[in-house]
């Protein structure tokens, strides 16, 4: 028991700090800290797979920037859509597309896995670049954020903080879901899978079907977080689908660390400030954020969270030797 | 007629720069198991070091053949040695995440240095000229990068197949622990393909400029089709990516003909069908 206090604790606590935020930040910086909640909610799916199943994807931005499209497209072309509907419409989409796809690359993992992820990204930036008419190509397309009506009753979302309130509450509810999924007898099966896939067989787990779950379920995922994307601008373009917008997570995912589930979010956090604060002093940040990548893969693979449990680990193993000292 | 003689003669040219490019990745690939995304930056390294060379030299391409790959060798060698084997020991993720991480900061460093925009490079004597045949006239320079491609098809294929440092790659692709057990040098001979392969995409990059400018997107341009070319030729076979370059090439240049709404969403589609076919590609050995 005490151990779940511990837990939750932490969570209570920055849950109303984050409720707590529009009392003190201006509307500029509710801005950032709504961005930084969607792309949590990105690098928390694209973590699944990376930290959790050892699959490196380089394609996770076709289901970040589909469902931002359609989310978006659907808004632009049906007249009087509701905002919940448009949502749902784009992560249903992503929903598909991770169908799809996961079914054809159920078989690969590694390189494979990374190179052909890659591959399908390509070709979705390239019928989105290609398709003009419908996604506005390198124009983009703005979109009006619709109403939200919630059984009858029209909740306001036009202003900065309701539209923060709005996505903190939806995208944390989702966020802490995963949470909770990662300690179920499904998530531990991915980190099993992961560790020993042989054995898992062995057993009797069907570990493609295991895997093809867990693709499709974080692609829907980073649709959701990509419907809140258009949502949250009021405006998609290909930079949505593109390579980069995947690149992108994997580095926020990276900074932040695989090893926890928290810290990707700490990843996505310092790296949004850190673009806002180094963008104004250079241009160069994307050159520093490069540096900072690679001094990490080499030697601090397991990101800033792993460094801070590192960190606690050596501390806590101090106070036992100090404690034993005194014994003595 | 002639409309469909040119257009196979442009899928040559690109499918000799494919090959070069390719080469390198897919017999990295094959023997270390590291997908390096590192190397197309070699073939951007390769083309703007080019191109500054000619500007001091007044354009000598000759020069810059020679010049630029050396370089590009040695590049090649110290990321093997310094970056990639330190991270070897932490698994195959970490290896490509460094690969990446290093593109990241090529592609960043050169457009600090050369700019976000494209420079075009023009070619000066036969090079520079168009030859007249079968009533068309083409330009030679193109037929060049395609003859340049083919002849190191030959050379590489030659010292695969007859040398003995060939049967030891050919070895090491299949597997390295046992030619490392028979007491060859294997790293050693990681670092000397790695390093030959940047030395071959820088190649690359060199008579790239002059053919489709160079520019900081190229890298990620050619990147794409390579890694297509290498999972449908097969995976590290040099066989393969000799085919699916000559497939990928002319998909595109017919591709930009017939459809060219369509012609980028081909080159994926032919990757699809073959996946779903033959997932180990047209000469891959099943896994």
């Amino acid at each position: 028991m005490k151990a779940k206090i511990s837990l939750i604790l932490p969570i209570i606590s920055v849950l109303v700090l984050l409720l707590l935020m529009p009392l003190v930040l201006k509307n500029y910086h509710l801005n950032i800290l709504t961005e930084i909640i969607i792309f949590a909610l990105y690098a928390v799916s694209y973590n699944l797979l990376l930290g959790y199943a050892g699959l490196l994807s380089f394609g996770h931005a076709m289901f970040f920037g589909l469902a931002a499209f359609v989310t978006g497209i659907a808004i632009i072309h049906l007249k009087g859509i509701g905002m919940i509907t448009a949502i749902f419409l784009g992560v249903f989409s992503a929903f598909l597309a991770g169908v799809v796809i996961g079914s054809l690359l159920l078989r690969h993992k590694g390189s494979y896995f990374a190179l052909l992820t890659l591959a399908f990204n390509a070709l979705f930036y390239a019928v989105a670049t290609k398709w003009h008419s419908v996604t506005g190509g390198d124009d983009g397309l703005n979109v009006p954020r619709p109403e939200l009506n919630v059984i009858f009753a029209k909740i306001p979302v036009e202003t900065v903080p309701q539209f923060y309130y709005f996505t903190l509450i939806v995208l944390g509810i989702v966020i802490l879901f995963v949470w909770f999924f990662t300690r179920t007898a499904m998530g531990k099966t991915v980190l099993l899978m992961r560790e020993n896939e042989e054995r898992m067989k062995f057993i009797g787990y069907s570990t493609n079907l295991s895997r093809l779950i867990l693709f499709i379920f974080t692609g829907t995922l980073a649709g959701l977080a990509g419907a809140f994307y258009t949502l949250h601008f009021r405006f998609v373009s290909i930079s949505a689908i593109s390579v980069e917008m995947t690149t992108v997570v994997l580095l926020m995912t990276f900074v932040g660390g695989t090893r926890t589930f928290w810290g990707p979010i700490l990843g996505v956090f310092v790296y949004i400030i850190l673009q806002n604060y180094l963008s104004d002093i250079t241009d160069r940040w994307p050159l520093f954020m490069g540096l900072i990548f690679v001094f990490m893969v080499l030697f601090i693979p397991g990101g800033l969270s792993g460094f801070i449990m590192d960190m606690k680990e050596r501390v806590a193993k101090k106070r036992e030797v100090a404690l034993e000292g005194n014994q003595l | 007629m002639s409309e469909f003689l040119v257009f196979f003669l442009h899928g040559l040219a690109y499918a000799g720069l494919l090959f070069l490019v390719s080469a390198g990745l897919t017999l990295v690939f094959g023997m270390m198991n590291v997908l390096n995304f590192a190397h197309a930056a070699m073939y951007m390294l390769g083309a703007y070091f080019s191109y500054t060379l000619m500007l001091h030299t007044q354009g000598q391409l000759w020069l810059s053949i020679i010049v630029c790959p050396i370089a590009l060798f040695i590049i090649g060698a110290l990321i093997e040695r310094f970056l990639l084997r330190r991270v070897h020991a932490y698994g195959h993720v970490s290896e490509l995440l460094l690969t990446f991480g290093l593109a990241y900061i090529i592609t960043e460093l050169v457009k600090w240095y050369w700019g976000n925009y494209p420079l075009a490079l023009n070619i000066g004597g036969f090079l520079g000229e168009t030859i007249q045949f079968l009533g068309l006239s083409y330009p030679v320079y193109r037929i060049f990068v395609f003859a340049c491609g083919a002849l190191v098809a030959i050379i590489l294929a030659v010292i695969l197949q007859k040398t003995r440092l060939g049967i030891i790659i050919r070895a090491a692709v299949n597997d390295n622990e046992m030619v490392d057990a028979l007491g060859v040098n294997v790293p050693l001979v990681f670092m000397g393909v790695f390093a030959f392969g940047a030395a071959l995409s820088g190649f690359a990059g060199v008579i790239a400029g002059p053919l489709l400018s160079t520019y900081p997107g190229m890298a990620n341009d050619i990147l794409v089709d390579a890694f297509v070319v290498i999972v449908v030729g097969g995976f590290g076979s040099l066989a393969g990516a000799v085919i699916a370059s000559l497939i990928i090439g002319e998909l595109q240049s017919f591709g930009a003909l017939l459809f060219p709404k369509l012609s980028i969403a081909l080159v994926y589609l032919l990757m699809v069908v073959v996946l779903i076919l033959k997932p180990s590609g047209l000469f891959g050995e099943e896994q």
